[in-house]
C-alpha cells in the first residue's frame, strides 16, 4: 500500500505543480476524482498455481529483435529480462545490469556492468558476449524493429564476462531507456544459433518464467524457470496469456473467475468491476497519448523531404491554433471515456522526470478565440476539414464528439472512418488533411517526440519541419543531464505549440482488472502488466 | 454414377482454381500494406523494405501467385507475416476448433430444427406450433453477438454453470472441451435451427398434402410411420439443401461466435489475418474454406442422389 500512497502523493504534487503553472493558458492535469494504484509487491501468498491473464490483442513475434506489438511486451516481461527496467516511480533501474551505465568520452562510450551468476532458461550462462550478440542482432538484422531505438551505435565490445562497452558516433541520451525496453532483452546465443530468425517460435531468455507453448490466436503459456537467479521470489507455476479481444468479454471472464487479470478494461466496465467484491482495479497514468495530426508537408509520403501542402490550414498556423482552441479536452474525456482518462497537451507525461510547466502548457477551450483566429486567417467560416479516424466504436465516438465540439469554434469537420491498416497507408502516403491516432509512449521523451516532429522522423507523418525544433531535439538527445533535457523539451513544446502540427488530446490510463485472490500484480506507467512475481493469497 | 461423379469433381477443381485467383487478386487489391502493419509503431523504412523482400511482397503479382500455387500444392502455406508461425500449424490448430463447433452447432440445429418443424407441421393450431414458430422467429431475429453476450452473462457470470470462454482441445480433456463448446455451439446453431425448423415445417406441410401420404394413411399405416418414414424422408431433400446452403452462414456466424467466446478457430483466424493483412494466412484460410465449401456441396449432391434416385438418373443422362 505504501506504493499507492506514494503514487497518490506524487499525483497530488503534480496536480498542484500543474495548477500553479496555469497562466493565460491552462494545463493538462489528471482528474482529481480518480485514484492512482499501480499495485504492490506480493503479500502473503502461497507457492503454486496457474494465473490466467486476458490479453486484448495477440502478441506478434515473441522475438525481442522483431517484435513490434505492444502486447508482446506483456509476455516478455515474465520471460525476457532486460538490462534495465522501470520502477513504480517511472525511473530506470538496473535489471540484468549490475548498476546504471557510466558514460565517458563526452557520452560517446557507455559502459554497462552486468550481474554475475545469471543463467538463461536453457541453462547456458548470460554474460557480456551474450549481450553483445543480442545487441548486434538488434542492430544488424534487416527485419529488426530495434535499429532506430538504439541510436548511433558504432560498435560493441565485451572486454570481460561482466562488462559491455557500447561505442557511439554521437552521444545518445535515450540509450538507457531503450535498454529498459525490448532492445535491452538478452537472448540466449545458443538458441539464436539453433533457430536463427525462428527464435520467436521458441524463445529462450533470462526470466522468472520460460516459454512453454503457443496456440496461435488463443494462448501463450509460460512455466516457472528453475534456472532463474531469483527463483525464490517466484510463486506461480504457470502463466497463461489468453487472447480475448472484446473488452466486455474480458470483463465477463474476469467476473466469472476464468481469468484472474484482464488488461485494458473498457471505461464502461470500470464501475461494475469496482463494485464486484471479488475484484479490484489497478489504475495508472500512461506515457502515451492520443492526438490529432495535421498534414502540413507530407506531400510525397512519409520519409521523403517535407514539401508544403497547398491548403490554408497547412500554410497558416493560426487555423491549427484555432482548432485547438475549439477543443474542450475535459468535456471530451468526460463524455467519451467516462472521465477515466487524463487530458494531455503535450507528448511528455507528467509522470516522468522530464516534465516541466513549459512542456505541460495548454491552450484552454475558447471557441470565440477560435472563430477570431479563423477570421484573422481570412478563411471562410465554417472552415471545412476532412479527418481520418479508425473505425472502432470508441474512436468513432471520440471523433463525433470532436466534430460537434469544433463546430462551435467555426470548423466543419468531416469524418472518414477507415480500418486501421488502411489508415496507416493513407497516413504514410500523405493522403489526408487531419487524422486521429496515438502513440503508446516510452519513458524517454525523445522516443515520444523526435520521431514525430523531427524533420527526419520516421513517424513525422505531419511532414513538419522546423530547423529550430530539430536543433533543440538534437541537443536534448546529446545531453545527459535530466534537468537540462527537460528544459530543452519545454522549449520544443513552446515552439511546436505555435506551429501546431500535432494537437495532443488525452492520455489513456492503464486500467487493469484483477481478482482479489491474486496478490503482487503491478502496472507502472509504461502500461506493462507485471505478473511474474504474483501469487495466490493464502 | 461414375460419370456423374467425375463431372462434379472436374467442376469442383475448376471452381477451386478460380477461387484462389479471385482471392489472391482481391487480397492484394485491399488498401493497406502488410509490411507496414507488421512494422508496428516504429515505421522504420529499412525494416519495412526487409519485410517486403522476405515475404516476396515486392515481386510482380503473377510471380507471387505462381509461388503461392506451387507451395500450396506441396502443402506449404508459408509463415504468418505477423507471428512467424508456419501457417500450416495455425490451420492445424484452428481447423479442429471450427470443425467441432460447426458439427456441434449443425447437429444441435438439425435435431432441434427438425423436431420443432415436425411438431409445427403436425400440430397445427396448438400451443406447440406457436412455441415452435416463436422460437424460429427469435432464432432468426436475434444476432449472434447479442445472444453470445447474454449467454455468457447469464450462464457463466451469474449462474457459473459453464466457462465464459476459451478452448480446451478434445484430446486433452473431453469433458472440459464439451463444457467450453456447448455455449458457442448453441449460440451458433440457433439461427440455423430456426431456418431448419421453418423449412421442415413447410416441406412437411406440403408432403402431408400429397397423394402418397393419403395412400399410406388409407393403407392403415400408423400415423407415426406416415410422418417419420414417408413424410419426413421426402421433406428432407429440401432440408438437406438448405443445410448445405447455410454452411456459408454457419462459417460467417462462426467468425462472430469465435470472437465472442475467444475460440481459436478458423473464423477468428480469418478476421485477424484480414485486419493484419497477413496475406499467407488469408490465402490459406480461403483455400481451405473454398475446398470445404466445394466438398460439402459435392457431398450434398451425392446425398441427394442417395435419397432421391431420380437425381442420379438425371445426372447420368446428362
Amino acid at each position: 500500500m505504501s506504493n499507492t500512497r506514494a503514487a497518490l502523493s506524487a499525483a497530488s504534487l503534480l496536480l498542484v505543480t500543474a495548477l500553479a503553472a496555469c497562466s493565460s493558458v491552462g494545463s493538462s492535469s489528471p482528474s482529481a476524482d480518480r485514484s492512482e494504484d499501480v499495485g504492490s509487491a506480493a503479500g502473503d501468498v502461497k507457492d503454486g498455481g496457474t494465473l490466467t491473464m486476458a490479453l486484448s490483442a495477440e502478441p506478434d513475434f515473441l522475438d525481442p529483435t522483431l517484435a513490434g506489438s505492444f502486447y508482446s511486451r506483456y509476455v516478455f516481461n515474465a520471460m525476457c529480462e532486460k538490462l534495465y527496467d522501470l520502477n513504480s516511480d517511472v525511473r530506470i533501474v538496473p535489471q540484468l545490469a549490475a548498476s546504471m551505465p557510466t558514460a565517458s568520452d563526452q557520452g560517446k562510450t557507455v559502459t554497462i556492468k552486468l550481474r554475475t551468476g545469471v543463467k538463461f532458461a536453457d541453462g547456458t550462462t548470460m554474460d557480456a558476449s551474450a549481450v553483445k550478440t543480442s545487441l548486434e542482432r538488434d542492430l544488424n538484422d534487416p527485419q529488426s524493429a530495434r535499429v532506430t531505438e538504439l541510436g548511433p551505435i558504432t560498435s560493441i565490445d565485451a572486454p570481460d564476462a561482466s562488462t559491455v562497452v557500447i561505442h557511439l558516433k554521437t552521444p545518445f541520451a535515450p540509450l538507457t531507456a531503450a535498454l529498459a525496453d525490448r532492445a535491452g532483452m538478452v537472448m540466449s546465443p545458443t538458441q539464436l544459433k539453433k533457430l536463427g530468425n525462428k527464435f520467436g517460435n521458441d524463445p529462450v531468455c533470462v526470466g522468472p518464467f520460460k516459454f512453454s507453448d503457443r496456440v496461435p490466436q488463443n494462448s501463450i503459456t509460460l512455466v516457472k524457470d528453475p534456472n532463474y537467479y531469483d527463483a525464490d521470489k517466484v510463486h506461480l507455476d504457470k502463466i497463461v496469456y489468453r487472447i480475448i479481444t472484446d473488452s466486455a468479454i474480458r470483463a465477463a471472464n474476469l467476473k466469472s473467475g476464468d481469468v484472474q487479470v484482464a488488461d485494458t478494461v473498457g471505461t464502461d466496465d470500470v464501475s461494475s468491476i469496482k463494485s464486484d467484491s471479488n475484484l479490484s482495479m489497478l489504475e495508472s497514468s500512461s506515457l502515451g497519448y492520443q492526438g490529432i495530426t495535421f498534414n502540413i508537408g507530407n506531400t510525397n509520403g512519409v520519409g521523403k523531404p517535407p514539401v508544403q501542402v497547398d491548403a490554408p490550414y497547412a500554410k497558416d498556423p493560426r487555423i491549427r491554433q484555432a482548432f485547438e482552441y475549439a477543443v474542450d479536452r475535459e468535456a471530451l474525456v468526460k463524455t467519451v471515456f467516462d472521465g477515466q482518462f487524463d487530458t494531455a497537451c503535450g507528448p511528455v507525461s507528467p509522470e516522468t522526470e522530464y516534465t516541466s510547466p513549459a512542456v505541460q502548457k495548454c491552450r484552454s477551450y475558447d471557441p470565440d478565440k477560435s472563430k477570431q483566429l479563423l477570421q484573422q486567417a481570412g478563411v471562410p467560416v465554417p472552415y471545412k476539414l476532412n479527418m481520418l479516424v479508425t473505425n472502432t466504436p470508441q474512436t468513432l465516438q471520440l471523433a463525433q464528439a470532436l466534430q460537434a465540439m469544433v463546430k462551435d469554434g467555426g470548423f466543419e469537420l468531416k469524418l472518414q472512418p477507415l480500418e486501421f491498416t488502411t489508415l496507416l497507408e493513407q497516413q504514410d502516403e500523405g493522403k489526408f488533411q487531419v487524422l486521429q491516432l496515438g502513440w503508446s509512449g516510452r519513458v524517454d521523451p525523445d522516443a515520444n517526440i523526435t520521431n514525430f516532429i523531427g524533420t527526419q522522423g520516421s513517424l513525422n507523418v505531419a511532414g513538419y519541419s522546423n530547423p529550430k525544433v530539430d536543433n533543440l531535439l538534437a541537443q536534448a538527445r546529446e545531453t545527459q543531464d535530466v534537468a537540462a533535457r527537460a528544459k530543452l523539451y519545454g522549449e520544443v513544446q513552446t515552439q511546436t505549440q505555435k506551429d501546431n502540427p500535432l494537437i495532443y488530446l488525452y492520455r489513456q490510463r492503464n486500467l487493469t482488472g484483477i481478482s482479489k485472490d491474486v496478490s503482487g500484480v503491478q502496472v507502472y506507467a509504461d502500461g506493462i502488466i507485471r505478473v511474474a512475481f504474483a501469487g495466490y493469497t493464502k | 454414377m461414375r460419370r456423374y461423379l467425375l463431372r462434379r469433381a472436374g467442376q469442383s477443381v475448376v471452381t477451386l482454381v478460380l477461387s484462389t485467383m479471385v482471392v489472391f487478386a482481391g487480397v492484394r487489391a485491399l488498401p493497406g500494406d502488410p509490411a507496414r502493419a507488421l512494422a508496428g509503431e516504429q515505421n522504420d523504412p529499412a525494416q519495412i523494405a526487409a519485410i517486403r523482400a522476405k515475404y516476396g511482397l515486392d515481386d510482380p503479382i503473377w510471380v507471387q501467385y505462381w509461388h503461392y500455387l506451387q507451395n500450396s500444392l506441396h502443402g506449404d502455406f508459408g509463415t504468418s507475416v505477423r507471428t512467424g508461425i508456419p501457417v500450416s500449424d495455425m490451420l492445424k490448430s484452428a481447423l479442429p476448433v471450427t470443425a467441432e463447433l460447426s458439427v456441434l452447432a449443425m447437429g444441435l440445429a438439425a435435431v432441434v430444427g427438425i423436431l420443432a418443424g415436425i411438431v409445427a407441421a403436425t400440430r397445427r393450431g396448438t400451443v406447440a406450433e406457436w412455441l415452435a414458430n416463436g422460437f424460429a422467429l427469435l432464432g432468426l431475429s436475434v444476432p449472434n453477438f447479442w445472444l453470445g453476450l447474454m449467454a455468457i452473462l447469464w450462464l457463466a457470470v451469474s449462474l457459473e454453470l459453464l466457462p465464459a470462454s476459451g478452448y480446451v482441445p478434445f484430446r486433452e480433456d473431453p469433458g472440459q472441451n464439451l463444457q467450453h463448446m456447448i455455449l458457442p455451439a448453441v449460440v451458433l446453431g440457433t439461427q440455423l435451427a430456426a431456418v431448419i425448423m421453418r423449412q421442415t415445417r413447410s416441406s412437411m406441410l406440403d408432403a402431408l398434402e400429397t397423394d402418397y401420404i393419403r395412400t399410406a394413411r388409407a393403407k392403415g399405416l400408423q400415423e407415426r410411420t406416415v410422418i417419420w418414414v414417408h413424410g419426413l424422408r421426402n421433406s428432407l431433400i429440401v432440408v438437406i439443401t438448405i443445410v448445405g446452403l447455410q454452411l456459408g452462414a454457419l462459417i460467417s456466424g462462426a467468425v462472430v461466435t469465435e470472437r465472442i467466446f475467444a475460440l481459436p478457430g478458423f473464423g477468428k483466424l480469418t478476421v485477424d489475418a484480414v485486419f493484419q493483412r497477413d496475406y499467407p494466412v488469408i490465402q490459406a484460410v480461403v483455400l481451405v474454406t473454398a475446398t470445404a465449401y466445394i466438398v460439402i456441396n459435392l457431398l450434398v449432391d451425392l446425398l441427394y442422389s442417395l435419397i432421391d434416385p431420380r437425381i442420379r438418373v438425371a445426372g447420368e443422362a446428362a
